[in-house]
């Protein structure tokens, strides 16, 4: 026990000087980079500190080095890399002298900066310059061209392990192309990757090498808002206030009080004031919550980004990319704590400037030599030639110019990359995530991804969203779909009011675009939207409570544009139970129209109103053009028996109409009676369009419920690696073709090829040889041809034999053969007997067809070019 | 019809006979007891079918107002008349008549099938009001002349024509020729063409076709060139400065001008008045000018008064509407409620706030309509200021320009004068050398008499001027009273029209409530 306890106490000891001197290490970065944060506090360390951060330390470093390396040389056979990975080029080898110089040169000048970050080892252990390790490729994917998209690939393509070191650039920087093949890397590998293709596709970007916040390095995304769940700020639109016309009447005479409005908006000014008092303090409050706790490394975590420089590719601002996230920064965010260097594959520059304020201040004119100290001359950034009077009270920066006038003389040209070419394969590009998965926690929401087709219902992408940070209680999901065969796009399900929206992309069999719903039985709670354009009956929308249904309609040639159903409840029937054969009584119907044109406003209904249970029937019809008020009819539907008990067909108390300009045709019973009648049977019309509705709602919901069962996706007819047919289709060809292939070959089988191979080559035939070849084609011929008909005849009498023996056989042990031997026996006879019949048919064919097929062959070497000038004379 | 119909006496179209065909033709069962109990009036018909009934004059069908199709196949008719009134008409069927001639349907307009089968007419013509024409159908008639068919090239829609039975329908060339001079012609004698024997008959008579459409091309850009001529003068009329752009002012002054023509052949007097006309000329252009611009500024003056005018009666109305409408929202909530009551006191307490909101929606709409009319007003005013100002300066200025042509004048006469003096001493002296026309000799017989002549000139002259500004200064100033007087009726119509609107709809509203009212006490 003791021996182990020393053990500890030993090593604890040892990691508290490692701490102590790190710690001092980190003195001397604050000096140098003055940043504001870490200064004061943190330079005199107590002991409580130094332990608190040992063990943070230690429980940051323990798993990562040995993943790191494990992974790495399990998946990577050095033996197997390309030349230029192993050893380096004599130039490689200038430039790493050049580096080296430079780089002591540096030191020298700056003794209390860090050394740089110039030549990492690679993968072989070899020591590879940084820029040579950004190998420009521009993606065959079009996808690919733009930076978010691009980086958005490399953040979901690679899976980020922590830095060994989180205070020391990695002593490796693994190639590109190793990269991709373990699917795994450190922030300098990702940001590597992010900038050979960045460059690759045109842009001006630059890996950095630099210091990042906690979370940045971490990749720790819990205290960012989810890109997904910022909801597009609605622009405002600034209505141009037109001027006043000439003649614009004035507004009436205002005869409110304006001291009372002052005094109201006072009032509610206060109100309002305090209110935004109290928000702003519930805000301020919760923020203080979600503040993460200081970290003690602050400012001195080493992290890689890209920077992408204004420019190129219409990139109006200089920006930071994260490698690690894909969210791009501005060069003045917080999370940015300052710069040490940074790399393009053509050249290398030293950041000359303060980083005391992050890098709100930093410059980045790369042609300032004051600023960035590059380390190659003759790179096409252009440089502010300097003249020596210009800096002679600055010692220090003239030695720094030194510095580089010395490259100056060497004008050293970058090798090209060692890194052989960047490849993603489309099976890479489109599985994307490691795995084909990837999870990524946000602030009070989780994001997964996966890759297409790799879930069966077609998800590619959930994001969960919670009330509270500790995302314990779910308050919504999102749901993202992908080649559904439903064209499901989205899948909405808010927690808290149990509401679901289905969104669909168009073409849904019912031309469905969105469909909200709590329940999937019918007659509740829901709203339908279609894609207007696809449908007949131009429905945009139907709604539906447990007693009404509403559809609004949109292009139709009747003008209807909202239907308005109120139901009764149901009547009860002991027998039927189901929605469908017993429709709820429809107590109202309300039906608007638009305006048509064709008609006058007074006979243009606008709106009419189906009171079933009253037998009524109102009709309001459309407002004329400089009216005020409409035309209006009630129409009493019920009919009624007179005294005698005669049918009374219309009296004059059924319509009630008002009229805004009386017209005399309208007055008449018999107009109105027409009217009615016409009427009467747009009810029935509409009630059964009303119940046809109904019948779709529950056809949509069946459907939607076959769907969500069945999920099937669908597959492009260009996937040729999805889908069967295609493929089946394409195999079928090519065996064609081989087939084909094969045919032909046997057809230019020659005849005449094993006869002249007996003859000596190269030599031309004699008249004599000629004939000979012929008749020895022939007589070979005909000696085959007879083998053949031997051969058949031979098989033909064994077999004929081999029955006979077996009937005989049969005939003398008949009596003791049991059913079942004798079933044998038959069957055998049978098949017997039938390839008798065969091979004598064949026997029969062959004696017909060889005289044929001799005189053919005959005919054919007549003709034969090679020997046609020869047996000319015979025939 | 077993009976031969000739033997029967012709018939006359009389009331009796039209009630009896309206009625026979118009609603039947349960609609048409309706009808019998109020009777259909003649100007409700839409159709009317009147054949096989012996009629040898058509007559008595002014009332038909409304009718669009009407048939009168099978008669004895010989002229087509009476049929001035039924400008519906869509389709007329006048086959199996005596016709001769075709004539009497030029008020139809909106005509589109006719029918004049079997007849007896010759000539196709008289038909150029009909430019909705689509069916015309000729059949078994006399028309004998092929050329004829040209006539048929002016309507635009037709499509289906049948002229077998006619004489030159056994033409050879029959076919072929009506598919090349009528080439939207789909159907012939119900037959339809095909396309291909179109194109044929086209390529056949491809070089009479052509010239018979340069013709037509050739007459159609002149009548163009002619409206557009007619278009330009009516603008410049409506600008008060018609005839300035040239020198037809000029050219009138001396058109009357006896003594001034006469005078024009004395020695000088040619370039004199070349150089006036060419300065009268300049000055006649800068108020033609000047008039356009001036008619440009009191258009868009108008306009975008007529703009402002309509924007405030629009906001208005949708004001009212949405007023209205609200009303009727609660109005008939409250109706429902009344309807549902059964309590009285409660009825009565709901009827008598219903009846206070009918008072309260009026008062609203009464007081909307009065603040535009406020509004309006005031509006109105200004622009009518504006407008006379406009005029004001305008004739100001036209005037000032009319001055310059009478100092002109004044200046011209004072020139001629002079000449004609010298002309006179000379001629008395006996030194005239040239040779004057005896009508010109005639004129200078003594000092009086050619003073005379040349002031009588001066007089025609100026009179014409005035004359010119006169119409210009009356015609705008009429134009500029009419306008104003036109908008201020205009207004007073749109208030009394609005004012009654509501009126009407208010006491609507009121009666039935008290209808409502009597229903339920007598429930």
């Amino acid at each position: 026990m003791e021996v182990l306890r020393e053990k500890v106490e030993e090593e604890e000891a040892a990691e508290r000087e490692e701490a102590a001197e790190r710690a001092e290490w980190a003195e001397k970065m604050e000096k140098m980079m003055k940043t504001a944060e870490v200064s004061r506090e943190e330079s005199v360390l107590t002991q409580d500190e130094l332990r608190d951060l040992e063990k943070k330390l230690t429980a940051i470093e323990i798993p990562t080095p040995a993943e790191y390396s494990i992974i790495n040389k399990a998946l990577i056979d050095v033996t197997k890399l390309p030349a230029s990975y192993t050893s380096n080029s004599p130039k490689e080898e200038h430039l790493l002298q050049v580096a080296d110089n430079f780089s002591r040169q540096y030191s020298h000048l700056c003794p209390d900066r860090v050394p740089l970050f110039l030549y990492p080892l690679n993968e072989c252990n070899v020591p590879k310059f940084v820029s040579t390790t950004l190998r420009p490729t521009l993606m065959p994917y079009p996808e690919l061209y733009n930076w978010d998209t691009c980086a958005q690939f490399v953040s979901d393509f690679l899976t980020m392990v922590p830095l060994v070191d989180p205070l020391k650039p990695p002593t490796h920087l693994y190639s590109s192309s190793t990269v991709l093949k373990c699917q795994k890397g450190n922030c300098f590998d990702f940001s590597t990757l992010l900038c050979s293709m960045l460059i690759g596709s045109g842009y001006d970007a630059y890996c950095v090498n630099g210091y990042g916040s906690l979370d940045l390095c971490l990749m720790d995304l819990t205290r960012e808002v989810c890109p997904l769940t910022v909801k597009a700020k609605e622009t405002v639109k600034k209505k141009e206030k037109a001027m006043p016309k000439k003649y614009a009447v004035k507004p009436p005479r205002d005869l409110t009080s304006r001291f009372e409005q002052e005094q109201e908006e006072k009032r509610l000014q206060e109100i309002r004031n305090m209110e935004e008092k109290q928000r702003k303090e519930e805000e301020e409050r919760l923020l203080e919550e979600e503040k993460a706790k200081p970290d003690p490394l602050h400012g001195l975590r080493v992290h890689a980004w890209v920077l992408v420089l204004a420019g190129k590719r219409e990139v109006p601002e200089s920006f930071f990319i994260d490698a690690l996230t894909a969210r791009s920064y501005s060069t003045k965010d917080d999370h940015f704590l300052g710069i040490e260097s940074l790399w393009n594959h053509k050249n290398y520059w030293i950041n000359m400037q303060d980083c005391w304020n992050c890098c709100k201040d930093l410059i980045f004119d790369l042609g300032d030599p004051v600023r960035w100290e590059y380390m190659l001359l003759g790179t096409d950034k252009p440089h502010l030639s300097l003249t020596e009077e210009d800096d002679e009270g600055l010692d220090d920066d003239d030695d720094v110019e030194d510095l580089g006038k010395e490259e100056e003389e060497k004008s050293f040209d970058m090798p090209p990359s060692w890194v052989s070419q960047i490849k993603i394969t489309p099976e890479e590009f489109e599985t994307r995530y490691s795995n084909g998965k990837k999870v990524i926690q946000y602030k009070k929401a989780q994001l997964e991804k996966w890759a297409p087709y790799l879930n069966n219902n077609g998800l590619v992408c959930r994001l969960t969203i919670y009330e509270d940070i500790q995302c314990t209680k779910v308050l919504e999901i999102k749901e993202w779909y992908q080649n559904r065969a439903d064209m499901l796009e989205l899948k909405h399900i808010n927690k808290t009011t149990g509401l679901n929206v289905d969104y669909f992309k168009p073409g849904h069999p019912q031309a469905l675009r969105v469909h909200s719903y709590k329940t999937m039985l019918p007659e509740m709670d829901r709203v339908m939207e279609f894609y207007e354009m696809i449908r007949v009956d131009g429905l945009i929308k139907r709604e539906e409570t447990p007693m009404t249904m509403t559809e609004s309609y949109q292009g139709r040639s009747d003008f209807l544009s909202y239907r308005h159903i109120n139901f009764g409840p149901r009547i009860k029937k002991l027998t039927q139970n189901s929605a469908e054969s017993n429709p709820r009584p429809m107590v109202k119907i309300t039906e608007r129209f638009f305006r048509n044109p064709a008609k006058p406003a007074d006979e243009d209904v606008a709106e009419r109103v189906f009171l079933m249970l009253e037998e009524r029937i109102q009709l309001r019809y459309h407002c004329r053009d400089d009216y005020i008020t409409a035309s209006k009819r009630e129409f009493l539907r019920r009919t009624e028996v007179d005294s005698k008990g005669n049918k009374i067909i219309m009296t004059p108390d059924m319509c009630i109409s008002f009229e805004v300009e009386p017209m005399e045709h309208t007055k008449k019973l018999l107009y109105q009676y027409e009217t009615l009648i016409q009427l009467k049977n747009e009810e029935k019309l509409s009630r059964h369009q009303a119940w046809e509705s109904e019948l779709e709602v529950l056809e949509i919901l069946k459907l939607r419920e076959e769907e969500e069962e069945a999920h099937t996706l669908s597959i492009s007819i260009y996937d040729t690696k999805r889908n069967e047919k295609s493929k089946e289709y394409r195999e079928a060809m090519e065996r064609v073709l081989h087939e084909e292939h094969l045919r032909q070959v046997e057809a230019q089988l020659d005849y005449l090829a094993p006869f002249l191979a007996q003859l000596p080559p190269g030599e031309k035939l004699t008249r004599w040889q000629a004939v000979r070849l012929k008749d020895e084609c022939l007589s070979d011929f005909k000696q085959r041809l007879i083998n053949k008909a031997n051969l058949i005849q031979a098989r033909f009498e064994k077999e004929t034999q081999e029955l006979q023996k077996k009937q005989q056989w049969y005939q003398e042990n008949q009596v003791t053969l049991t059913s079942e031997d004798e079933d044998l026996y038959l069957s055998y006879c049978s098949q017997a007997m039938f390839r008798i019949r065969i091979l004598e048919q064949r026997l029969n064919r062959h004696k017909e067809l060889a005289p044929l097929k001799y005189l053919a062959l005959e005919e054919k070497l007549y003709k034969d070019p090679r020997l046609v000038d020869f047996v000319k004379g015979f025939v | 019809m077993s009976r031969p119909y000739d033997s029967m006496d012709p018939k006359v179209m009389d009331d009796d006979m039209l009630k009896a065909a309206v009625g026979e033709q118009g609603p039947q069962e349960e609609a048409g007891q309706l009808a019998k109990q109020e009777g259909i009036l003649f100007k409700d018909v839409l159709s009317l079918q009147l054949d096989f009934q012996n009629i040898l004059r058509i007559d008595n069908l002014w009332q038909f107002e409304n009718l669009q199709k009407l048939q009168l196949n099978n008669n004895i008719i010989e002229r087509i008349e009476g049929l001035e009134n039924l400008t519906h008409l869509v389709w007329l069927d006048l086959s199996f008549n005596n016709i001769e001639a075709i004539e009497g349907l030029d008020t139809l307009v909106n005509l589109e099938d006719l029918s004049l089968s079997n007849n007896r007419i010759s000539k196709m013509d008289s038909l150029d009001a009909l430019v909705k024409l689509q069916v015309l159908s000729l059949g078994n008639n006399q028309i004998s002349n092929i050329m004829n068919v040209i006539y048929l090239r002016r309507f635009p829609c037709l499509r289906t024509l049948s002229l077998s039975g006619n004489p030159i329908a056994e033409a050879e060339e029959y076919k072929m020729f009506i598919y090349a001079y009528l080439p939207d012609l789909v159907y012939l004698d119900f037959r339809h063409i095909d396309e291909q024997v179109k194109e044929m008959a086209k390529i056949k008579h491809q070089y009479s076709i052509d010239e018979l459409k340069h013709r037509e091309a050739q007459m159609q850009a002149r009548l163009e060139a002619e409206k557009a001529q007619q278009e330009k003068l009516a603008e410049h009329k409506m600008a008060f400065i018609d005839h300035l752009d040239g020198s037809f002012l000029f050219d009138s002054m001396y058109s009357e001008d006896v003594e001034g023509n006469k005078l024009s052949y004395l020695p000088g007097v040619g370039e004199l008045l070349e150089t006036y006309k060419d300065k009268f000329v300049i000055i006649c252009l800068n108020i033609f000018e000047y008039g356009l611009k001036q008619q440009e500024k009191r258009k868009a003056e108008l306009d975008t008064f007529n703009e402002c005018i309509q924007e405030a009666i629009q906001e208005n109305q949708n004001q009212g509407k949405l007023k209205v409408a609200k009303f009727e929202e609660k109005h008939l909530l409250n109706v429902n409620a009344i309807r549902e009551e059964s309590e009285l006191p409660n009825i009565e307490k709901k009827l008598i706030e219903c009846s206070d909101d009918i008072t309260e929606l009026f008062n609203m709409l009464m007081t909307l309509e009065m603040q535009l009319v406020e509004q309006l007003e005031e509006t109105i005013n200004i622009f009518e200021r504006n407008i006379t100002d406009l005029v004001g300066l305008f004739i100001e200025n036209v005037q000032s320009l009319m001055a310059q042509c009478r100092d002109l004048e004044n200046h011209h006469h004072e020139k001629l004068l002079e000449i004609t003096i010298n002309t006179l001493e000379k001629i008395l002296k006996g030194e005239m050398d040239e040779d004057l026309p005896d009508d010109v000799r005639a004129l200078f017989v003594d000092k009086d008499t050619i003073v005379n002549a040349v002031g009588a000139s001066h007089d025609i002259h100026l009179l014409k001027i005035d004359n010119r500004e006169d119409e210009l200064v009356t015609g705008i100033n009429s134009w500029c009273a009419q306008l104003l007087d036109k908008i201020h009726k205009d207004e007073i119509m749109r208030n009394r029209k609005r004012v009654k609107e509501i009126n009407q709809y208010i006491d609507h509203m009121q009666s039935e409530l008290d209808n409502l009212e009597c229903g339920d006490i007598i429930d």
